[in-house]
């Protein structure tokens, strides 16, 4: 094989594979959700995938997943979580026609590349079976001969990488820890509440958050519905309650017991 | 596995001798039943390598450093100790220096023209030690500003980086004293690819070197002390549009190797010369590949992160950025173009030219209406770029030479010229030292408060101006003439032109500090540090290394513009070594 | 035949993919955008490999994947420390560095 010519089976996967890569892709450019555009994206990765196992490199293949779709992609897809899923572009332009400007700029490259493509000649190979064989052997051979010092060059991005990640967001502690005797000791001084608050809701009643909880004289307890809750001021009150609740409080302590 | 096979290299290997490996592979792929045993050998010569080996080895003993050397005291509360700094920049500037010695004895003594090194991926020849020498020399001098702080230890850079700007864990970080040393070793890895960068013999190198030198000023675009938004802002589009460019630099590679079916640069050198059917492919991957050059070098219309980044990065990493990045990519570009060009000149002349002619007047227009130094520095640096283009769109062994001597001039008089800025601050009305006075307006006077300081810059100002007994005049009367002589009389004339009208924005700065008072309110709103060399202002002084950095870069700008000529002759006795 | 359909689809992504760095705003779609045209750049790296018969460019794919792995956890980095002051990821917040 000349290396020139796709066997049926390659056609198949490339014109089913390829449009789907394009599809994911055009993601990127028209939609507005960006949890969406990075799983697009990873479809179009795994389909790349897909397409270099065709073109003989099962070992760039598989880690195509597990590199770039397993940890990258996931990587953004964490720092969107991050962010915020429900954050979109704002889409008034900064630069009035921005996007056509884009558009005309991108399909010029498009023209420009496409019409390299089909101005060149392909017409000849040099022995096709270069990829054949032990595919992860021979990357192998050549990565530990000719390129061994672009490796460990590349090993000295990636300690450049780790650290700049440590240096832009580990914030390293500058205050003594509070100790849990100091936090006690600091909320007895100032007469505040030393246990939990009780936990929302009325027994066998009503156990939502947002409704309090009565003491045994039967007296609502604000503490018990968190803060957001009471800030936001949808705390239920106490009208929402059924009457005979009120009027009529469970009894609390030991029943009286008959002889 | 990076430091245990640096390891066993260093104990196996001597100049010559072979690195043999071998590894297992089970081929599950094609079902073959036997595990296939690889062979591998490389042979690296270490010692023509030694320049980007010292600087990185020395980069990851300051990382290691970094990493044993915070402690924490017994309340749990981070504690820096106080050699941690002093090692750090210990460790950078022996390292620059001695890779600098190493690249200057290596130049000294080379005798033949090119060697190749670490099976292909590294190319040595005398272009590419005089490269690294520059480079070593302005990151050295770079260094010396970056190292330098106030006696109350505050230097360029955030006290924490990681905090929020404004919160109260900065103010606690400020009150502390805390200081990121992790400046160092991501300044020496920034060095090691800027020094790998033109020595690389493929194109996969040439990318890996060119992420090496990137990424570490990407991430010190975002330290600055003052003003911390705007740095942060500098980081991210530099980030941005850095990232941009290397994608197109690599989309050009692989087009490249398709029209070729080589990555190492002589390979492709050799085919280049043959016309084949794929010569589109080869000449849009050239041109995405220096597409992708000019981006790094700041020519037009890739020139936007220009102004933004060097306005808001820290002041010694403008400094260091702006020559030794162009020193790095210079090379590179020449690299390529003299390496694998020759034969598509006359493809690659048009873009050549509209580059160069575009970043000359670009720079110089819109650098007439700035009103901040630092910005205003920025778009003369793209001026320059555009200058230095027109000496390597002369395509001629002047114009490589030209080039070459600008590069080093240029490179030198930028971080001295930003070392004086680093210098003269703004003064709140408590008597607290903010930021650097950048804008102009606040410049003025400057040569009555601060007569060596004002000098100084305005000394710089006249080499970036081309005025002769400057540096700047060898270099650009180099260049032009170069281009004379290689029929682009085009680009000397607007090269000429731009010059003149750049001549005006300099003379701007100076007249502004020599020649107009300072405004009356203002008096108690700046002071400079130049403190003890005849200032006007209160003592706030500095440990004195950026003046020592400043007065050699003024050194060299005066003694290279008065007596050039060896050093003239060295850099064309080495151009002709190439072409 | 075969290497020009997957250099017209390398071409395709690389321009979706540049495009989408000049028209989106937001910075980590933007992000985004520049890794799918280092994936172009892979893919025309393999086919061009197949091509020369060649396992060269298989190489160079596999050392951009590792380069850009680094690269993102720089970007993102910097990225989530300017979320972490501004608390936007938009590219459009330049009127600080406006003059």
């Amino acid at each position: 094989m000349n290396g020139l010519e796709m066997s049926t089976a390659e056609q198949v996967l490339f014109w089913i594979v390829g449009p789907i890569t394009v599809l994911g892709a055009s993601a990127l450019l028209f939609s507005k959700r960006a949890v969406l555009t990075a799983c697009s994206v990873m479809v179009t990765m795994v389909g790349l995938a897909f397409l270099y196992v065709g073109l003989g490199s099962p070992f760039l293949g598989v880690v195509q997943v597990v590199v770039y779709t397993g940890a990258i992609m996931m990587l953004f897809v964490f720092v969107l979580m991050l962010v915020g899923v429900d954050v979109s572009d704002s889409f008034v332009e900064t630069i009035r026609g921005q996007r056509w400007i884009g558009a005309i700029f991108g399909l010029g490259l498009l023209v420009v590349l496409a019409g390299a493509v089909y101005r060149s000649t392909f017409t000849f190979v040099i022995g096709g079976e270069g990829a054949a064989g032990d595919n992860a052997g021979a990357v192998a051979s050549l990565l530990f001969s000719d390129f061994a010092f672009t490796l460990e060059v590349t090993g000295c991005l990636l300690i450049v990488a780790a650290m700049g990640a440590v240096i832009l967001t580990h914030r390293v502690r500058l205050t003594k820890p509070v100790t849990q005797p100091q936090l006690m000791a600091g909320r007895t001084k100032r007469g505040l509440r030393l246990t939990p608050p009780p936990a929302p809701g009325n027994y066998a009643r009503h156990n939502a958050a947002d409704v309090p909880a009565i003491d045994p004289s039967g007296r609502v307890i604000e503490a018990s519905v968190p803060s957001s809750l009471r800030l936001r001021g949808q705390v239920h009150t106490l009208r929402g309650l059924s009457q005979d609740l009120l009027e009529d409080p469970p009894a609390c302590g030991p029943k009286e017991v008959k002889p | 596995m990076s430091a245990a096979s640096l390891l066993s290299a260093l104990i196996s290997a001597s100049p010559g001798a072979s690195l043999g490996g071998s590894l297992g592979a089970p081929s599950a792929w094609r079902g073959a039943a036997a595990a296939a045993v690889v062979e591998a050998d490389i042979s690296i010569d270490w010692v023509t390598l030694s320049p980007v080996a010292i600087v990185l080895g020395a980069a990851v003993l300051s990382t290691l450093v970094e990493a044993v050397g915070a402690r924490r005291s017994r309340d749990g509360v981070a504690v820096q100790p106080a050699f941690l700094r002093i090692v750090q920049v210990g460790i950078a500037l022996l390292a620059v220096a001695a890779a600098g010695l190493m690249a200057l004895r290596l130049a000294l003594h080379v005798d033949e023209a090119t060697s190749l090194n670490a099976n292909g991926a590294v190319t040595i020849d005398p272009m590419t030690l005089y490269l690294q020498l520059a480079i070593a020399a302005c990151a050295l001098l770079g260094l010396l500003v970056i190292a330098d702080r106030t006696v109350q230890g505050e230097d360029a850079f955030a006290p924490q980086a990681a905090a929020v700007p404004g919160s109260d864990y900065e103010s606690q970080a400020r009150r502390r004293g805390m200081t990121q040393t992790d400046v160092y070793p991501l300044v020496q890895f920034a060095t090691g690819g800027m020094m790998l960068f033109p020595a690389a013999g493929d194109l996969i190198t040439l990318f890996v070197a060119l992420e090496v030198l990137s990424l570490p000023l990407y991430l010190l675009s975002g330290m600055a002390r003052h003003r911390r938004l705007l740095s942060q802002e500098a980081s991210l589009k530099y980030f941005l549009l850095g990232a941009f460019g290397s994608a197109f630099f690599l989309f050009g590679a692989a087009w490249v190797y398709g029209a070729t079916g080589a990555l190492r640069l002589t390979d492709i050198a050799a085919a280049a010369a043959l016309p084949s059917g794929l010569d589109p492919l080869l000449v849009v991957g050239l041109v995405l590949i220096l597409v992708g050059l000019f981006f790094k070098v700041g020519a037009v219309p890739f020139h936007s992160w220009t102004p933004d980044v060097y306005q808001g990065a820290p002041t010694p990493i403008t400094g260091f950025m702006a020559a030794c990045t162009k020193i790095a990519a210079f090379g590179a570009l020449l690299r390529i173009i003299y390496a694998v060009g020759p034969g598509l000149s006359w493809d690659l002349k048009p873009v050549l030219w509209t580059v160069a002619i575009l970043t000359m007047v670009v720079g110089t227009v819109v650098g007439l209406v700035q009103k901040d130094v630092k910005r205003l520095l920025a778009y003369s640096a793209i001026a320059h770029a555009g200058f230095i283009l027109t000496g390597v769109a002369a395509l001629s062994s002047d114009g490589l030479s030209g080039s070459l001597f600008y590069l080093f001039t240029y490179g030198v008089a930028t971080v001295g010229g930003f070392g004086v800025i680093a210098l003269v601050r703004e003064v709140d009305s408590q008597g607290h030292m903010r930021g650097e006075a950048t804008g102009l307006d606040q410049w003025r006077g400057l040569g009555r408060r601060s007569p060596v300081l004002a000098g100084t810059f305005a000394l710089f100002l006249l080499s970036f101006a081309g005025i002769p007994l400057t540096s700047g005049f060898v270099a650009k009367f180099a260049v032009f003439q170069a281009a004379f002589g290689a029929g682009a009389a085009a680009l000397a004339i607007v090269g000429l032109a731009c010059s003149a009208a750049a001549a005006f924005f300099y003379a701007r700065v100076i007249v502004a500090m020599f020649f107009e008072p300072a405004a009356d309110d203002q008096t108690a709103e700046f002071e400079t540090l130049a403190d003890g060399i005849g200032s006007a202002g209160v003592g706030i002084r500095t440990l004195g290394l950026n003046q020592i950095a400043v007065a050699m870069s003024l050194a060299f700008t005066l003694v290279l513009g008065v007596a050039p000529g060896w050093f003239l002759n060295f850099t064309r006795g080495l151009s002709q070594l190439i072409s | 035949m075969s290497v020009t359909a997957y250099l017209l689809l390398a071409s395709v992504i690389f321009v979706i993919g540049a495009t989408t760095v000049l028209v989106r705003r937001n910075s980590i779609v933007v992000f985004m955008g520049i890794e799918l045209m280092l994936n172009a750049a892979n893919l025309a790296f393999l086919a061009f490999a197949r091509m020369w018969g060649n396992v060269e460019g298989q190489l160079a794919a596999f050392f951009v994947m590792v380069v850009a792995a680094a690269e993102v956890v720089v970007g993102l980095a910097i990225i989530v420390s300017l979320f972490r002051t501004r608390r936007t990821v938009s590219v459009d917040d330049e009127n600080l560095l406006r003059h």
